[in-house]
C-alpha cells in the first residue's frame, strides 16, 4: 500500500469512526450457520435415540448442492427420499436471501459458464432454460439475460474506480509486462494438454490430466511457483492472491500451485457469445440453482434435523439417528441407502469406520455482508466491485442482473481469512459482535465510499465458519482423481471436500457420482451417467 | 494614532456609485447560487428560498461583526470589497468544478452563499460608519439604504432579462467580481490612506482583477457548450428524477429539452426528426395500423405523429421517468407542442422500464417506435442489445413494423451500424434511413421487420398534415452515401454491450 492509499484509508476510517456517530445507527444482525448446535456431534452430546423409527428409501444428510444433486439424480427413479438438513434454509454455502430490494447471495454468487465435460451442470441449465441450445460444434448457447450484463467488474485502485479488474492505463511498465507475461502464460496453459490426451486443467477437475509434470504443481504453493517464476510485480502478486481469496479464500501461500493455476486455466468454453462476461448471474447468485435443483429433486426436506451418527443394521438398512433441533428430542430414520452430502470433518464424526479414509481438510471461515442500501443510480454500475489491497474482496450488487433502475438495492460483501491460522480466526468470528464485523465492513470499503454508511438501511452478516475447503498443496493426494465415494456399501459421501475445492460443478458431480454408487445397493437402474 | 478618515461633508457621488454596485453585486451572486442550486439540485422553489434565507441571515451575521472592526475602517473596507470580488466573482465556477468533481456541491453551495452574505452584511454598516461624520445620520440612513435597494432592483431585473441569457452563469458572477474590484480600486483613489498602504491596497485590487480576468477568459473558451446552452436560454422547467436531470428552456423562438445536459428536440426542427421517426415506419408496414408500442418517447411528440392516423385505436407509450411525462401532459408549452397527445384518450401512458415491460407483456402490437436516449451508459444501452430486440420481435403482430433511433450514422457511424448489425442478429430485417435535423447533424433510424421489410414507396398520410415529408423525399431517406454507409460492426451484446464504448468514443471526439 503506497503512502496516498494509505492516508486515504486512515482518513476515511477515522471519517466512518468519529463524524458519523451522531448518524442513527444502522440496523442488523448476524444470521446463518449454527455454530452452536453443529458442535453437538464433535462434543459428543447427543442422547442416543428411542421410540419407533421413520422409514426412507434414501436419506440424504445435507442440503447443500452436493445432497440437492444426488436427490436430484434420484429423482427419476421415483424412491422416498428424504433430506435431512441443520439450517432452516436450503442449499448450504449456496444459499441465498430473498429480503429487501432484491433477492440476494449469502454464498456462492456465480457459475462460470460449464465446460461442455460439466455435464451435470449442463443439464441442470438445459432444464433451467438457460442453456437455449447447443451450436453446430456441439457448445451451449445461453440465454443472455443470465450471462453478467455488461460492465461486469470495475476496480478501486489509487483513488478511483476503473473498468475492469486490471487498470491497464493505471499500471506501471513492469506491472503491465508481467501482467502481459502472465496472461500469455494462462491462455498457454488453457490450451495444454497432459502425456495422456486430456488438457491439464479441467472442470470437473477429475478429467484433468494425470500426466506426472503438471501433477508436481501440486507439490508448491502458489506463492512458491511466483518466486520460482520470477514474478515480482506488486499488481501481478496482488491479482493472483485476489484469485486465490476469491476462489479458496486462502492466501497464496496456502494455496496448492495446482489448484491457482487450475482456476486461472480451467475454463475452456470459447464462443461468441461468451466474448464479454461468461459468468452466469441472478440476483440471489447460486441460490437459484439451489431453487431450480429442490424444484427437480422430488425429496422431502426436513429443516433443523442435526444428524449424529449412522449405524448399520440389520435388514441391509442404516439407522441414521438425528437431533431435532427445535425440541432437541433424538429421532431416528432408516433408510435402505443414505448419502452423507457434508464436510469431511463432519462425516467422519458421523461415520467413524471410514474416518481414516476420508481426506483431511483445512477449510477457511468467511463473511458475508449483506448491505441494503438506498443511494443515487449510477447507469454504469457494475456487478463486482473490487477494491485493490482492501482487506475483504469487494461486494457484488444483487440487482445488477435485473433490467430495472432502482435507487435501492442490495449489496454483497465478501471477506475470506485465508491465512494459515484458520482456529484461531474462526473463534474470533464466532464471538465477534455484530457491531464490530459491520465496523469492519465499513471501514474496509471506507476509501472507495465513505459515504457508505448513510446509505445502509440495514447490514445484516453470516459467520461462515467452515465455508469451504483449502486445496492446500498436496491437496490432490496420493491418488489424484480417484474420490472416495462409498464409504460402505449403503453410504456414499458427496460435498466439496471430496474434491478439495469448492465450486458448483465439483459438488454437483460430487452428488450425482454419489447418487449412480448406491444404484446397486438400492437395486435399481439409473441409466446411463449424468456426468 | 489617529485614524484616517473623510473629511467633513464630504459625500462624492463616487461613493454613492459604489454602494449601489455593492447592493447590486450582492443580489447578483445569490441569484447566481440560486439558479445554480436549483439547476444543479432540483426542486427550486426549496433551493432559491434555503439560498435566500441564508444569504439573508449571514448578512445578519456581516453587520453583526461589523462591530468588531474598529481601526483603519477604510482600509478594512477596501479589503473586504476585496474579498467580495473574489468569492463572488469565483463563485460560480468554483461551484460548478465542485458539481462535476464531488458530491460536497452543498456544503460547498451553502458555504459560498455565507461568505459573500458576511461580506456584504459587513459592508454596508461600515459604510455608514465611515461617512458618519461626514453627513448628518438622518440624511446619510436615507441615502445608503435607498441606493441599496435601488441596487437589489437593477439586480433583479438585469439578472433574468440580460445577464442570465448573454452572459451566462459563469460571465456573470466573474463580471461582477470584476466590478467589485473596480470599486475597490475607485476606493484607493477616494480615500485618503497612507502611501504606502495605497500601493499595497492597489497591487491586491491588481492582482484579484488579474486572476478574475483571466478565469473570465478561460470559462469563455472552455466552458462545456451544453451548459452555455442550457444558460443561454432561460431555463424553463427543471426537475431531477432518480433517472436524470430534466430542463426545458425557452428562448423567444424555440424550446429545448435536455436530459442530463443532453437535447432531445429542439422545436425549431423536432419535426423532421418526429416526421421521419413515425411516418415511413406506418408506410412500410402497408396496412393501417391500429396499436402502436413507443418506448421512451415521454415527450409526447412520436405519439403526437401517431395520431394524424385515424385508423390507430391505442397506443402505449412506456417512459421510465414520470418527471419527463408529467412535464409534458401539464406544461403549457409542452401541450403547444406535442397538442397533448398524452392526454389523449388513445394513448396510455407507463412509467416502467421497458425492458421488464417487454419481458412481462404479453400484448402485441402492429408498430413499435423506439425512441430512447442515446446509448451513452450501460443502462441505456441494454435497450440496444440483442436480447432486448428478441424480445421486442415477440411485441409484435405478425408483419409488425419497429423503428429505432440509432445516434448519427455521421458523428458515430459504428454506432449506427452496430445498431443495425444488432437488430439483424435478433432476427430482424432492416431498411436503414437518415435525415438531416439542423440541431443535431445528420441522424439514423432503422426500420425492422420481421418478415421481408421493403423500404416504402410511399407515406401512407395525406402530405398537407405533414410540416417536412413528403412522399418524393421517401428515397432519399434511405440512400447512404460513400461517407456513412455500412461498415462492419459487431453485435451489442448484454455481457458486453460494446455499443457504449464505441458509442462513448465516436462521440468524445466531437464533444471534447
Ligand atoms: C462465501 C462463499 C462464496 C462462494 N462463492 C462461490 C461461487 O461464486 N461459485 C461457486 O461455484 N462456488 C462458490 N462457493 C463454493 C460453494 O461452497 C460451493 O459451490 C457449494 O455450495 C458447496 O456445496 P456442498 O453441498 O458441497 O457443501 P455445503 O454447502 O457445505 O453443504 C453442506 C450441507 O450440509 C449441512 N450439514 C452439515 N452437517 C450436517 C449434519 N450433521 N446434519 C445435517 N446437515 C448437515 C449443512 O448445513 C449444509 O447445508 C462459495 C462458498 C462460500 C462460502
Amino acid at each position: 500500500m503506497d503512502r496516498r492509499a494509505f492516508l486515504t484509508t486512515v482518513a476515511a476510517g477515522w471519517m466512518v469512526d468519529t463524524i458519523l456517530p451522531g448518524k442513527a445507527p444502522i440496523a442488523g444482525r448476524i444470521i446463518g450457520a449454527s455454530h452452536g448446535v453443529g458442535h453437538l456431534v464433535r462434543d459428543g452430546g447427543a442422547p442416543t435415540p428411542s421410540g419407533p423409527p421413520d422409514r426412507a428409501d434414501v436419506v440424504i444428510v445435507g442440503a447443500g448442492i452436493a445432497g440437492l444433486s444426488a436427490a436430484w439424480r434420484l429423482a427419476p427413479a421415483g424412491l422416498d427420499v428424504r433430506v435431512l438438513e441443520l439450517e432452516q434454509f436450503l442449499g448450504g454455502t449456496s444459499t441465498w436471501g430473498d429480503d429487501g430490494a432484491a433477492p440476494h447471495p449469502w454464498g456462492a454468487h456465480y457459475l462460470a459458464a460449464p465446460n461442455p465435460e460439466a455435464r451435470a451442470a449442463l443439464r441442470l441449465l438445459e432444464q433451467m432454460g438457460v442453456v437455449k441450445g447447443w451450436d453446430a460444434a456441439g457448445r451451449p448457447r445461453f440465454d443472455p439475460r443470465v450471462l453478467c450484463h455488461a460492465p461486469q467488474e470495475r476496480i478501486f485502485y489509487r483513488g478511483a474506480w476503473h473498468p475492469g479488474l486490471v487498470p491497464q492505463d493505471e499500471l506501471d511498465a513492469h506491472d503491465r509486462a508481467e501482467m502481459e507475461r502472465f496472461s500469455r502464460f494462462e491462455d498457454e496453459l488453457t490450451e495444454r494438454v497432459g502425456a495422456d490426451g486430456k488438457p491439464v486443467f479441467q472442470i470437473p477437475l477429475a478429467f484433468s490430466s494425470r500426466d506426472p509434470d503438471t501433477l508436481a504443481l501440486d507439490r508448491i504453493s502458489m506463492r512458491a511457483w511466483l518466486d520460482r517464476e520470477g514474478y515480482t510485480s506488486p499488481f501481478l502478486r496482488w491479482y493472483v492472491r485476489y484469485a486465490c481469496l476469491d476462489d479458496f479464500g486462502a492466501e497464496p501461500e496456502e494455496v496448492s500451485a495446482w489448484a491457482a493455476l487450475h482456476y486461472f486455466a480451467g475454463r475452456k468454453l470459447k464462443t461468441p457469445e461468451l466474448d464479454g462476461s461468461h459468468f452466469l448471474v441472478w440476483p440471489e447468485g447460486n441460490g437459484k440453482l439451489v431453487q431450480a435443483l429442490s424444484e427437480r429433486a422430488r425429496a422431502t426436506v426436513t429443516h433443523g434435523a442435526l444428524v449424529t451418527g449412522l449405524v448399520a443394521i440389520e435388514g441391509g438398512r442404516v439407522e441414521v439417528r438425528w437431533l431435532d433441533v427445535r425440541d432437541r428430542a433424538p429421532r431416528r430414520t432408516h433408510a435402505r441407502a443414505v448419502v452423507v452430502a457434508a464436510p469431511a470433518f463432519v462425516t467422519r464424526r458421523l461415520f467413524p469406520s471410514a474416518a481414516a479414509r476420508l481426506p483431511t481438510r483445512t477449510s477457511s471461515p468467511w463473511i458475508v455482508a449483506n448491505m441494503h442500501v438506498e443511494r443515487p443510480i449510477d447507469p454504469d454500475m457494475a456487478w463486482d466491485s473490487v477494491l485493490y489491497d482492501a482487506a475483504g474482496l469487494g461486494y457484488v450488487d444483487a440487482r445488477h442482473q435485473l433490467t430495472e433502475l432502482s435507487a435501492r438495492t442490495v449489496l454483497t460483501y465478501y471477506r475470506a481469512y485465508g491465512g494459515p491460522d484458520v482456529v484461531g480466526a474462526r473463534k474470533g468470528l464466532v464471538v465477534a459482535p455484530w457491531e464490530q464485523i459491520a465496523n469492519d465492513v465499513l471501514r474496509d470499503l471506507a476509501p472507495a465510499h465513505p459515504e457508505l454508511r448513510e446509505q445502509i438501511t440495514r447490514m445484516d452478516v453470516c459467520v461462515w465458519g467452515h465455508a469451504m475447503p483449502r486445496p492446500r498443496p498436496g491437496f490432490l493426494g496420493e491418488q489424484p482423481f480417484e474420490p472416495l465415494v462409498l464409504l460402505d456399501e449403503r453410504v456414499a459421501w458427496a460435498h466439496a471436500d471430496q474434491p478439495g475445492m469448492a465450486l458448483f460443478e465439483e459438488s454437483q458431480a460430487s452428488g450425482v457420482r454419489a447418487a449412480e454408487a448406491l444404484a446397486p445397493a438400492l437395486g435399481i437402474a439409473l441409466g446411463s451417467t449424468w456426468l | 494614532m489617529p485614524q484616517p478618515q473623510l473629511p467633513r461633508r464630504w459625500v462624492h457621488p463616487a461613493l454613492l456609485a459604489m454602494v449601489a454596485v455593492i447592493a447590486t453585486s450582492g443580489l447578483v451572486y445569490e441569484l447566481v447560487t440560486g439558479t445554480l442550486a436549483s439547476y444543479v439540485l432540483g426542486d427550486s422553489v426549496t433551493q432559491f428560498s434555503l439560498v435566500i434565507g441564508l444569504y439573508l441571515f449571514a448578512m445578519g451575521i456581516g453587520s453583526y461583526l461589523s462591530k468588531f472592526l474598529e481601526d483603519r475602517l477604510l482600509e478594512r473596507f477596501v479589503e473586504i470589497e476585496l474579498c467580495l470580488a473574489l468569492a463572488g466573482g469565483l463563485s460560480a465556477p468554483l461551484l460548478f468544478k465542485v458539481y462535476t468533481a464531488a458530491a460536497a456541491f452543498r456544503f460547498a453551495l451553502y458555504g459560498v452563499v455565507v461568505l459573500v452574505g458576511t461580506l456584504v452584511g459587513l459592508e454596508i454598516p461600515l459604510l455608514i460608519r465611515l461617512l458618519q461624520f461626514s453627513v448628518d445620520l438622518k440624511e446619510l440612513v436615507a441615502r445608503v439604504l435607498t441606493l441599496d435597494y435601488v441596487g437589489a432592483l437593477i439586480a433583479s431585473l438585469l439578472f433574468p432579462s440580460l445577464l442570465l441569457p448573454k452572459l451566462g452563469v459563469h460571465q456573470t458572477s466573474l463580471f461582477f467580481g470584476l466590478l467589485n474590484a473596480a470599486v475597490a480600486m475607485l476606493a484607493t483613489f477616494l480615500f485618503p490612506l497612507d502611501r504606502a498602504v495605497t500601493i499595497r491596497l492597489r497591487a491586491q485590487c491588481l492582482l484579484i482583477f488579474g486572476v478574475l480576468a483571466a478565469v473570465f477568459g478561460f470559462v469563455t473558451r472552455f466552458v462545456d457548450r451544453a451548459e452555455t446552452v442550457y444558460f443561454g436560454a432561460p431555463i424553463l422547467y427543471t426537475a431531477q428524477s432518480p433517472y436524470q436531470r430534466v430542463v426545458i428552456t425557452r428562448s423567444p423562438r424555440t424550446t429545448r429539452l435536455f436530459l442530463n445536459g443532453n437535447l432531445q428536440f429542439s422545436s425549431d426542427d423536432e419535426q423532421r426528426y418526429h416526421e421521419v421517426l413515425v411516418h415511413p415506419a406506418v408506410a412500410a408496414l402497408g396496412r393501417d395500423p391500429r396499436s402502436v408500442l413507443v418506448l421512451g418517447g415521454g415527450d409526447g411528440l412520436a405519439a403526437r405523429e401517431l395520431l394524424r392516423y385515424p385508423s390507430i385505436e391505442r397506443i402505449v407509450l412506456i417512459d421510465l421517468d414520470a418527471a419527463v411525462t408529467d412535464a409534458f401532459r401539464t406544461l403549457p408549452v409542452a401541450l403547444e407542442l406535442n397538442g397533448g397527445a398524452l392526454n389523449d384518450p388513445r394513448v396510455t401512458v407507463r412509467n416502467e422500464d421497458a425492458y421488464k415491460f417487454l419481458e412481462d407483456s404479453r400484448d402485441s402490437f402492429d408498430l413499435a417506435i423506439v425512441d430512447f436516449p442515446d446509448p451513452s451508459n450501460y443502462a441505456v444501452g441494454k435497450l440496444y442489445t440483442d436480447a432486448f430486440y428478441h424480445l421486442l420481435r415477440e411485441r409484435l403482430s405478425f408483419r409488425g413494423v419497429a423503428v429505432v433511433q440509432a445516434t448519427s450514422p455521421q458523428y458515430a457511424r459504428e454506432s449506427f451500424w452496430t445498431i443495425v448489425q444488432t437488430l439483424e442478429s435478433a432476427g430482424w430485417k432492416t431498411a436503414p434511413l437518415h435525415v438531416y435535423v439542423p440541431s443535431f447533424g445528420d441522424w439514423g433510424f432503422v426500420l425492422a421487420g420481421g418478415e421481408e421489410l421493403a423500404a416504402p414507396g410511399a407515406l401512407r398520410i395525406e402530405p398537407t398534415k405533414l410540416r417536412w415529408l413528403e412522399s418524393s423525399g421517401l428515397p432519399e431517406l434511405f440512400r447512404f452515401p460513400r461517407d456513412i454507409g455500412r461498415v462492419e460492426a459487431p453485435v451489442n451484446r448484454l455481457n458486453d454491450q460494446k455499443l457504449v464504448a464505441t458509442y462513448a468514443r465516436e462521440w468524445g471526439v466531437f464533444t471534447r
